[in-house]
């Protein structure tokens, strides 16, 4: 910034010219051509006017000089011009001239310094404002740019969260998966098991019938009687239990059957439940989903829970198979979780022409309704530490979210926990 | 320097009392004023505008020629030791050759003393002044004092600082003309060198400061 200013130094020297102005001395001096003198005039030490005032027929012979001090210090006379006679007369009033110009130096130059001072103080005060105005306008704008700083600070942190959110969200239904998975290994383990040993059974059986049919061949060579061979066959026959392999065999190739079909029937509805097939939206009906689900928690609620279900008929929805599962997998764990010792979960659907209604109730000791704006929050849960991630409900919310849906959390009749999921129907 | 020129062989210095407030230093100058000799000194210009306080300093005007016929003008001026007229400290002090800090030898002033020259190390860096350099004397005035701080105290107290310390009772006319000769002395020193004062002016380092304070009844009389 550029700000035009008087620079002053303070003692700087000066002239008589500067320090007196024509205002001051004229009139001063034509008093003195008043008084009868015929010129008076100051002049410079190197004898040069400065100012001067005569009489219009001549100014005649100089008569006196008076020395005029600036500080102290010698800079100019005064010179009085007239007859000699009036020398005497005019003398005195040149001494009274010089006593006035004296005191019009002296204010002046007084004045002048004041004004210089003054000068200074303001310009270093003007100065020292502009200063403090730049550093303000220094500090706002490091504000300004802190600002600017916090929002993208605090974008950044969001983003970040939003990240760990979905990473945790993603953690959370692969370890719903893998509890399905454990759910489901065992499953399929029980019937594996006994096709197995049935297979070692029938393994030993083969092996005697092998055993039997190699007696058979070894005898009709050496031509024996009928008689003879049937009852050495007969003994043969007692030596291997043969008796019993064949009433067993039966059975176990039935069992082994029904278990091998058992399995398959499992991993159907697990493909089936997770749509492992399936890319994009589909038609899907929601009570189909839930029984998938029922299918693979089987046995985590066979002889634990009981199940109620009241549903009614639904048109299919569009939308990624796998959410609905991903819905009813976390309300029927989190209903097992919250129940009580013997717990009852009822389960019911409607659709009253423009939404679906699903209600997941359990008999446990309900939600508090202070806790029921949270329980849908990542990471809120009453489990203890290490017990849940509290990311289940998280989970549905965001399910229910992606199906244009809504859901919300209710006192049971009866005590308990409802979970009511209200779902719209597509045109389609 | 305020002014200094080969042609019109001039120079005029600036010398600036500096110290607290009402330490002494216009009484110094009142002093000065009275011990000198008509001749070689101007008049006393005191500048005391009622109402406006930011302005008020004195000014003492010295004139002295060397066998040159080298004019030389010396203003001493007195600033005003108010905390609060820092601003016209600084515009005073500007191109300043020699500073005599005027302290108070009151055990109570010792904090002012102080701050005062901490303020006059600080506002000549402003003003660009070499502290190191500035021809500096420190005088502790108001020895006549009952209570004054004794002398070996100050001594031990400001003597590290290499700065020449005297003592003075301006109020008495006693330490006045030594310090502003002591003073006038160091300014010689500073300035000899670059203007050949000596060798090219005949200008001793003693004429100088004779010329500068002759006293009453001195033989320059």
């Amino acid at each position: 910034m550029n700000v035009e200013r008087l620079e002053f130094l303070v003692g700087e020297e000066k002239g008589l010219r500067e320090i007196l102005l024509d205002s001051d001395v004229m009139p001063l001096l034509k008093g003195v051509l008043a008084a009868g003198a015929g010129g008076a005039r100051l002049v410079d030490q190197e004898g040069v006017e400065l100012w001067g005032a005569a009489l219009p027929e001549g100014r005649g012979e100089l008569l006196d000089r008076f020395p005029l001090f600036l500080e102290g210090e010698e800079v100019a006379r005064l010179e009085l011009h007239g007859d000699q006679e009036q020398r005497e007369r005019l003398h005195p009033v040149g001494r009274l001239l010089t006593v006035a110009l004296d005191t019009v130096i002296r204010n002046n130059l007084k004045r002048i310094l004041t004004t210089e001072i003054h000068t200074s103080v303001v310009n270093s005060s003007q100065e020292e404002l502009m200063r403090i105005n730049a550093e303000l306008a220094q500090s706002e704008a490091r504000y300004r740019e802190l600002a600017g700083n916090l929002e993208l600070r605090v974008k950044e942190r969001t983003a970040e969260l939003k990240r760990a959110q979905a990473h945790l969200l993603q953690q959370e239904k692969m370890a719903g998966i893998g509890q399905l998975a454990a759910g489901v290994a065992h499953e399929i383990n029980n019937p594996l098991g006994f096709i197995i040993s049935n297979l070692h059974t029938l393994q030993k059986y083969v092996s005697r019938f092998c055993a039997m049919l190699q007696f058979y061949r070894d005898h009709l060579d050496l031509d024996l009687p009928v008689k003879v061979l049937s009852a050495e066959a007969d003994q043969k026959w007692r030596e291997l239990k043969l008796q019993q392999v064949v009433g067993d065999v039966g059975d176990l190739m039935s069992q082994s059957l029904a278990g091998a079909e058992r399995v398959s029937r499992i991993v159907a509805d697990l493909k089936g439940f997770s749509h492992v097939d399936d890319a994009g939206d589909m038609p899907v009906d929601l009570n189909e989903e839930l029984e998938r689900t029922l299918g693979v928690l089987s046995h985590t609620l066979a002889g634990r829970a009981e199940i109620v279900k009241d549903l009614q008929p639904l048109p299919s929805i569009s939308c990624q198979p796998q959410l609905p599962g991903q819905i009813f997998l976390n309300l029927i764990q989190n209903a097992l979780t919250h129940a009580g010792a013997a717990p009852r979960i009822t389960l019911s659907s409607c659709f009253d022409g423009e939404r679906i209604r699903f209600s997941i109730a359990d008999n446990g000791k309900g939600v508090p309704a202070s806790l029921r704006g949270q329980i849908f929050e990542p990471f809120f849960t009453t489990l203890p530490v290490g017990s849940g991630t509290g990311m289940g409900l998280t989970v549905v919310w965001e399910a229910v979210l992606k199906l244009q849906g809504s859901i919300a959390v209710a006192d049971a009749p009866g005590g308990g926990a409802e979970f009511m999921i209200t779902i719209p129907v597509g045109k389609g | 320097m305020i002014e200094y020129s080969e042609k019109e062989r001039r120079m005029v210095l600036k010398l600036v009392y500096y110290g607290p407030a009402l330490s002494g230093k216009t009484t110094n100058l009142l002093q000065l004023h009275e011990q000198l000799t008509r001749q070689g000194r101007g008049e006393l210009m005191v500048l005391d505008t009622t109402g406006d306080r930011t302005i008020y300093f004195d000014l003492l005007p010295f004139f002295l020629t060397a066998p040159s016929g080298l004019k030389i003008k010396v203003k001493v001026y007195t600033v005003p030791g108010q905390v609060c007229h820092d601003a016209t400290r600084k515009a005073v002090l500007q191109r300043a050759d020699g500073i005599a800090f005027i302290a108070d030898s009151k055990p109570a002033e010792a904090q002012n003393n102080f701050a005062s020259f901490d303020n006059l190390e600080r506002n000549l860096l402003v003003v660009g002044l070499d502290i190191d350099a500035v021809p500096l004397v420190i005088q502790f005035n108001k020895r006549d004092l009952p209570d004054a701080i004794p002398e070996e105290e100050l001594r031990r107290a400001w003597g590290p600082t290499g700065i020449p310390v005297m003592m003075a009772s301006a109020l008495h006319g006693e330490g006045v003309a030594e310090t502003f000769r002591t003073l006038a002395g160091l300014v010689y020193d500073r300035i000899d060198a670059r203007f050949d004062l000596s060798s090219g002016h005949g200008l001793t380092r003693d004429m100088f400061v004779r010329q500068l304070s002759s006293l009453h009844g001195g033989e320059e009389e």
